[in-house]
């Protein structure tokens, strides 16, 4: 067992201007096919119990106060992890009316997960990396 | 087919009234100086046009409620003035501040907001609930959180080349929508699909309603307590995904549908899939008939989130949750369209319209999902899918109505000489039921809120827009 797999994760996902094409696979993650449980990682219902904030978008006008109160209510140290190529800034919505240039960029993301939307596998491979850097901090 | 009648301003009142009489009403969308009132009929759309560029018109949203938000929208985006309207809040939050709620005033009562960012993984809103005791009185809903302001973006572009844009403003409901703008543009072009592109739209259409049905039915599991049901569920729109992917190379079938066909390697192999969708079907069943069978489930969604049948009336609601209140009501036979006249659609509908006869018309919606998909890759199995063909995209306006898996889905556009966009405007089966959501929450406690608004499991991407 990898030592990775010892460091639990709490996960807090926040949707800013998404699709909700990316919050469907990350709804996958609770599923049996993915049941991200079996890492001792969990979806938490409060950002005060995160150390992971999972963000999808391009990031709207109307978001971005909440999803700054989300990130100034975790605790630290954290990781937010842009899920979804809108959330990186080079999705379809990216720049488009008024949406902005990703969640992610904006939020300070040290993750990032491509993929319109990234593919359940991919977005595990992408919460493995914040618990790497969570153990490194 | 699509068609137009002008209506004066002084007689808005009475021919809306008239047209609700006879057609379904479907909301209304503007430019700057001309309200369009859309209906559908069994020949088609009919848009009703009046001219607002003399002065105000008079606010449909007391007599039916249905045009409250469509008129709070057409006031903020494009500057018409409705008279007599009692809520002038702007329909989208945009830069400035959020617009506050509207709560039940008087002693006893409490305010509980929820929102806009959610436990678990949902999309935002702000959900205001007036309280008496443990029951909501009223709950006033804040959507557009997620606004992207879509449609002015789309002004000006290419109408060809939006299409994966448009394929993309609700991700649960891609297929529907990527249909419904295929076949405005196709009917303003006067192109016809062939048989076998025809068909595997409805496959493609009906595994799209399979699995936001089966996610939907998981969800309610979860809103009852009935964990079990929720991982089987889960697991099975895990399967239907993966033979999404297999069968379009997308899990959530995104572009699978292209205006003038589907995409070149869409539906390979009819075959394969339709053994596999046997399978899972089986499996579905299973987990159904567990889930119905279970007396604590039952119990638990029988007579929550209550809605009726004239209220859905009054909101111009649509889809599952209306059909749930006995009202036969569906795209798909009202105008039927593509492949479903010669299918034979069953329409399920369920008596009560609790949590638990949305379930039950979800129930009968899979097992009818599953017969359409059967009967379509049997064809599919004898022919071959040709490419897509080339749309010539002139000058023209037209609304189209599809049944998605919230119900009518509709796109309208406007095309320039030179194939470029002058208007779109999209209204979700989301945007017309959001409104009966808060309804069917007044008596209920709010606890129950997660178990009603999955019932519904409406989006919130293709309500904000
Ligand atoms: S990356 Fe794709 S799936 Fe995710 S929000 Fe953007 S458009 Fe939707």
């Amino acid at each position: 067992m990898s030592k990775i797999y010892e460091r639990s994760l709490s996960i807090r996902h926040l949707v800013c201007g998404s699709c909700n094409g990316c919050e469907h696979e990350m709804n996958a993650l609770a599923g049996p096919a993915y049941d991200i449980t079996q890492h001792g990682w969990d979806l938490v219902a409060s950002p005060r119990h995160a150390d992971v904030i999972t963000v999808s978008g391009p990031m709207t006008e109307a978001m971005r106060d909440a999803a700054a109160a989300t990130l100034a209510a975790t605790p630290h140290p954290m990781v937010v992890v842009a899920i979804g190529d809108c959330a990186i800034g080079v999705g379809p919505w990216s720049g488009v009316g008024s949406a902005g240039d990703g969640a992610g960029p904006e939020l300070g993301a040290r993750v990032t997960v491509r993929g319109c939307p990234p593919n359940p596998e991919e977005i595990v491979r992408g919460l493995r990396e914040a618990a790497q850097l969570l153990d490194d901090a | 087919m699509y068609a137009e009648i002008a209506i004066a301003p002084e007689l808005v009142r009475e021919r809306l009234g008239e047209l609700a009489e006879t057609a379904q009403a479907l909301g209304a969308y503007a430019n700057e100086t001309k309200v369009r009132y859309l209906f559908l009929r069994p020949q088609g759309v009919l848009c009703a046009a009046v001219d607002a560029g003399a002065g105000a018109l008079p606010s449909m949203a007391n007599e039916m409620p249905l045009y409250d938000w469509h008129e709070r929208e057409m006031r903020q985006k494009q500057g018409i003035a409705f008279d007599g309207h009692a809520d002038m809040r702007p329909l989208s939050i945009g830069d400035g501040p959020v617009p506050e709620a509207m709560t039940a005033q008087g002693e006893g009562v409490n305010v509980v907001v929820v929102g806009p960012v959610h436990a678990g993984i949902i999309e935002p809103g702000r959900f205001t609930f007036s309280t008496g005791g443990e029951t909501t009185i009223h709950l006033d809903t804040q959507f557009s959180y997620g606004h992207r302001d879509i449609e002015r973006a789309m002004a000006g572009r290419d109408a060809l080349e939006i299409a994966p844009l448009i394929a993309r403003i609700c991700g649960g409901c891609s297929v529907a929508r990527s249909w419904t703008y295929a076949r405005a543009l196709e009917s303003m072009a006067g192109l016809a699909c062939g048989e076998a592109t025809e068909f595997a739209r409805v496959v493609l259409a009906e595994l799209e309603r399979l699995y936001n049905h089966v996610f939907d039915l998981a969800n309610a599991a979860s809103g009852a307590g009935y964990g079990r049901g929720l991982a089987a569920g889960l697991g099975l729109k895990e399967r239907i995904l993966q033979l999404c992917a297999a069968a379009t190379q997308h899990r959530l079938m995104f572009d699978a549908i292209v205006p003038g066909g589907v995409r070149t390697g869409v539906l390979r192999d009819p075959q394969a899939l339709r053994a596999d969708l046997r399978a899972v079907r089986r499996q579905v069943e299973r987990f159904v008939k567990d889930m119905f069978e279970n007396r604590s489930v039952i119990r638990r969604i029988a007579g929550a989130g209550l809605g009726d049948s004239q209220t859905a009336r009054l909101f111009g609601a649509c889809g599952p949750a209306t059909r749930a209140c006995g009202v036969e009501l569906d795209a798909r036979t009202l105008c039927a369209y593509g492949a479903y006249a010669g299918l034979d659609v069953r329409i399920a509908t369920a008596k009560g319209g609790d949590v638990l006869a949305r379930c039950n018309v979800k129930r009968s919606e899979i097992a009818e999902s599953f017969r359409l998909i059967d009967a379509s890759l049997a064809v599919l199995a004898k022919s071959s899918i040709p490419e897509p063909q080339r749309v010539e995209c002139g000058v023209g306006r037209v609304t189209v109505a599809t049944e998605g898996s919230r119900g009518i889905e509709t796109v309208s556009v406007e095309v320039k000489e030179d194939g470029t966009i002058e208007r779109l405007h999209v209204i979700s089966a989301s945007y017309r039921n959001w409104p009966t959501v808060a309804r069917a929450m007044e008596g209920n406690i709010i606890p129950d809120f997660p178990l009603v608004n999955k019932s519904f499991n409406l989006c919130y991407s293709c309500m904000d827009r």
